[in-house]
């Protein structure tokens, strides 16, 4: 990146915009205004009626409900300015016309149900409705009353007139007693629980009349309401990506009409700040003068210079520069923080570590399969920028999941369920095999662990087959365990690396070699130690080297910048390492889960409902049972796209991100002045 | 035929069950420590959607206990046989 001025006369401010925004390269600094001897540039062209413009076919937009997608057709410019006048014009009224009606239907209907749901209460009263109001001399109180008033009220006003009809619970009343006696009245009823119902004015007749006809009207609207919003559908259908071509093609005049605000400006000449990437500094050049006609000064500040604005607190906009495969994960990057110019981008490495890390999770060869295909249909469906780049990462790590899968001989759980299943002998325990039912697992010999202790293989004594390793089996657990804690050491220890190079690239020699370092030396060792224990004990020469290390990998942190308080961070390290046992940990549950559900399925619900045998299900049984293998595979395949998601998220932000990344809080992203075109065609 | 009771099997039973004791207690420390954090990142997230991957690495950082937890369990159940 470098930083670039563009000056020139404001004569030909037009062009230069047009064309700075075809090249869609320069990163615009905002002018911040603090120079005196220029002001913010003032708005060119026919910016005002772009805005409403803007405004009009948004309104549209909601009103169809029409939102961002990926484009089905393409438009040109001559096209979209020639229907622009129809869609924003009769269409657009058309459009607002019907969905006002809609919302004033709905507020009608509204308004009757509500006076008919208030009228209820009240529609075992022999009285007309236009009788209940409306009186100059008398008081009338229209509700209800939970006990009967007839008598109080007559003690209180002789002349009175008491009408009420309804269960005892909830008595509907009307009193009507002479204006003077208001008061009291009111004091009594409301003795006698007294709510009043404001009736509705206007209506006339029966209650229970007036009631039926309210609702039969609220329906009669109800079913005007349809075909209104069938014809929202029909031009929704019709015009949708016309509509979003004509909001590209307004919200480009508009950006490029408004852009001067952005830009320094005297009364006869205008200045644009800005990032380029160095190499297309010639090329945008000679493009500007061109446009201009010469009469603008293209200019690329030397590195000193641009060295002053970092340190004056601009940053230098990133651009991440990924290949194709790797480009979906720079959403995992991106949720964290855009890396800084001069930091690395760690989204390669997640390219590398997050979908393995998902397979040895899941691992299971019917789970991968299933999530593949339902990636493959989501793609087609959710065409958005983010659910692409997600359904991308998940597709690429469930082929990591069905490779593991293999590895781990699972198919809807441990295989020995399709051995039981396919055999004539239905003795065979699931985690068994044919051959010897009554082995829980794929036998690695005895000797397989030998010298390494329990972690390791030797492959001279080695008996049994190691594949398919079934992970709940007991060898299988610490060998995974192993396998967990060599991915941590790699996964850090690259975080680490990183760390370092990263400090450097900031010339913080300090940090680099006594801050990053020992964290390195100190967690490699840390697991060298831990081998050489299993391997001999506390004697062994590599837990008397590691030790060594140890020793100095924390006098190197007390020597660093943040002196004795550096060493406090070292419970996080070991901590850090640990953590990657939820790699072996979460795929236990998983196929733990499964296991369960298989067990339950052909050990537990079918012999119970066909009579306690292995042979001979009845078909009940058989179809009970598949309703709770579907059931329980269902919720575990939920899970299994949850978890193995996040929990390899964590790893990185937390375990690998900690030691190298957005230490100096996020970069600012790259954005040239310009836009994509999606739905305009060239 | 009855199970014979041994102390070996009572032993072993033991070790389970403080295997259990272990994942799951430490279980219900991550869960506590992660309500609160979680509270707040749902409040701060509502207010700025940007802050969703910090808040995200916060809320995070209690699970590895439950880790811890398990660690304890399967050096119980695995690596540590008292009958080798």
């Amino acid at each position: 990146m470098s930083r670039v001025v563009v000056a020139g006369s404001n004569k030909v401010i037009e062009p230069v915009i047009e064309k700075l925004h075809e090249l869609n390269l320069l990163h615009v600094v905002n002018y911040s205004g603090d120079d005196e001897s220029f002001g913010m540039g003032k708005p060119v062209g026919k910016s005002s009626e772009y805005a409403e413009q803007l405004i009009k076919l948004r309104s549209i937009e909601r009103y169809l409900e029409i939102t961002d997608k990926m484009p089905d057709k393409q438009f040109s410019t001559d096209q979209v300015i020639s229907q622009m006048g129809g869609v924003l014009g009769s269409i657009g009224d058309e459009v607002i016309a019907t969905a006002e009606r809609i919302s004033e239907i709905d507020n009608e209907v509204k308004i009757k149900q509500d006076q008919a749901k208030s009228l209820k209460p009240l529609a075992a009263l022999p009285l007309n409705l236009e009788l209940l109001y409306g009186y100059d001399s008398l008081a009338a109180f229209v509700g209800t009353v939970s006990s009967p008033v007839e008598a109080d009220v007559s003690k209180v006003s002789y002349v009175n007139e008491v009408f009420s009809a309804g269960s005892a619970a909830a008595t509907a009343v009307a009193v009507f007693v002479p204006g003077e006696k208001a008061g009291e009245v009111s004091a009594i009823l409301s003795e006698h629980g007294f709510s009043e119902i404001s009736v509705p004015r206007g209506l006339t007749g029966s209650i229970a009349g007036a009631i039926s006809a309210l609702e039969s009207d609220a329906k009669r609207l109800e079913g005007e309401k349809a075909p209104l919003q069938k014809k929202l559908k029909d031009i929704r259908a019709q015009h949708e990506d016309l509509i979003l071509a004509i909001d590209e093609y307004i919200s480009i005049q508009s950006q490029k009409a408004e852009s001067p605000l952005r830009f320094a400006s005297t009364e006869s000449a205008f200045v644009i700040d800005g990032w380029l990437p160095t190499d297309q500094f010639d090329m945008v050049k000679k493009e500007l003068e061109g446009a201009a006609g010469g009469r603008v000064q293209v200019e690329m500040l030397d590195s000193s210079e641009a060295e002053k604005f970092v340190e004056g607190g601009e940053d230098i906009p990133t651009k991440m520069n990924n290949p194709k495969v790797v480009r979906p994960f720079e959403l995992i990057t991106r949720l964290f923080a855009i890396p800084e110019y001069k930091e690395f981008d760690p989204t390669p490495l997640i390219f590398v570590f997050f979908p393995v890390m998902f397979g040895l999770i899941l691992g299971d060869v019917g789970y991968g399969i299933i999530i593949f295909v339902v990636m493959l249909l989501l793609r087609r469906k959710f065409r958005t920028p983010g659910w692409q780049s997600l359904i991308s990462i998940v597709l690429i790590s469930s082929i990591w999941a069905i490779i593991f899968g293999i590895l781990f001989g699972e198919f809807f759980g441990p295989l020995g369920l399709w051995a039981y299943i396919f055999s004539s002998s239905h003795h065979v325990g699931l985690l068994g095999t044919v051959a010897n039912p009554y082995a829980i697992g794929t036998s690695f010999g005895p000797e397989f662990y030998g010298p390494l202790g329990r972690i390791g293989p030797e492959i001279a004594g080695f008996a049994g087959p190691v594949f398919p390793m079934f992970r709940l089996e007991t060898a299988s657990v610490l060998l995974l365990i192993g396998i967990s804690l060599f991915i941590g050491v790699l996964h850090t220890g690259v975080g680490s690396i990183l760390g370092v190079k990263n400090e450097l690239a900031y010339g913080k020699k300090d940090h680099a070699y006594f801050e990053r370092l020992p964290v390195l030396l100190f967690q490699v060792f840390f697991v060298v130690g831990l081998l050489g224990m299993i391997l001999g004990g506390l004697t062994h020469p590599l837990v008397i080297l590691s030790g060594f290390v140890l020793v100095v990998s924390i006098g190197m942190m007390v020597k660093g910048p943040e002196g004795i308080m550096g060493v406090t961070h070292v419970p996080f390290f070991v901590s850090n390492l640990i953590s990657y046992l939820r790699l072996l940990a979460i795929g236990l549950a998983s196929v733990g889960v499964a296991f369960a559900a298989n067990q339950l399925a052909f050990y537990v619900a079918m012999p119970m409902l066909s009579g306690g045998g292995h042979d001979g299900f009845t078909t009940i049984a058989i179809v009970v049972g598949i309703v709770v293998l579907i059931t329980v595979h269902f919720i575990n395949l939920l899970l299994g796209i949850l978890s193995p998601f996040m929990h390899p998220l964590r790893l990185h932000y937390v375990e690998m991100f900690t030691k190298f990344y957005s230490g100096h809080g996020g970069g600012v992203e790259y954005s040239p002045f310009g836009r994509v075109r999606r739905f305009l065609r060239d | 035929m009855v199970a014979e009771i041994t102390d070996g099997g009572i032993l072993y039973g033991l070790i389970a069950v403080g295997a259990g004791l272990a994942t799951g207690l430490a279980g219900i420390g991550a869960g506590v420590g992660e309500q609160g954090i979680g509270a707040a990142v749902v409040g701060v997230v509502a207010e700025e959607p940007g802050f969703l991957g910090k808040g995200l690495f916060l809320m995070l950082l209690p699970e590895t206990l439950i880790i811890f937890g398990l660690a304890v369990s399967l050096i119980l159940m695995f690596a540590w046989t008292p009958f080798a």
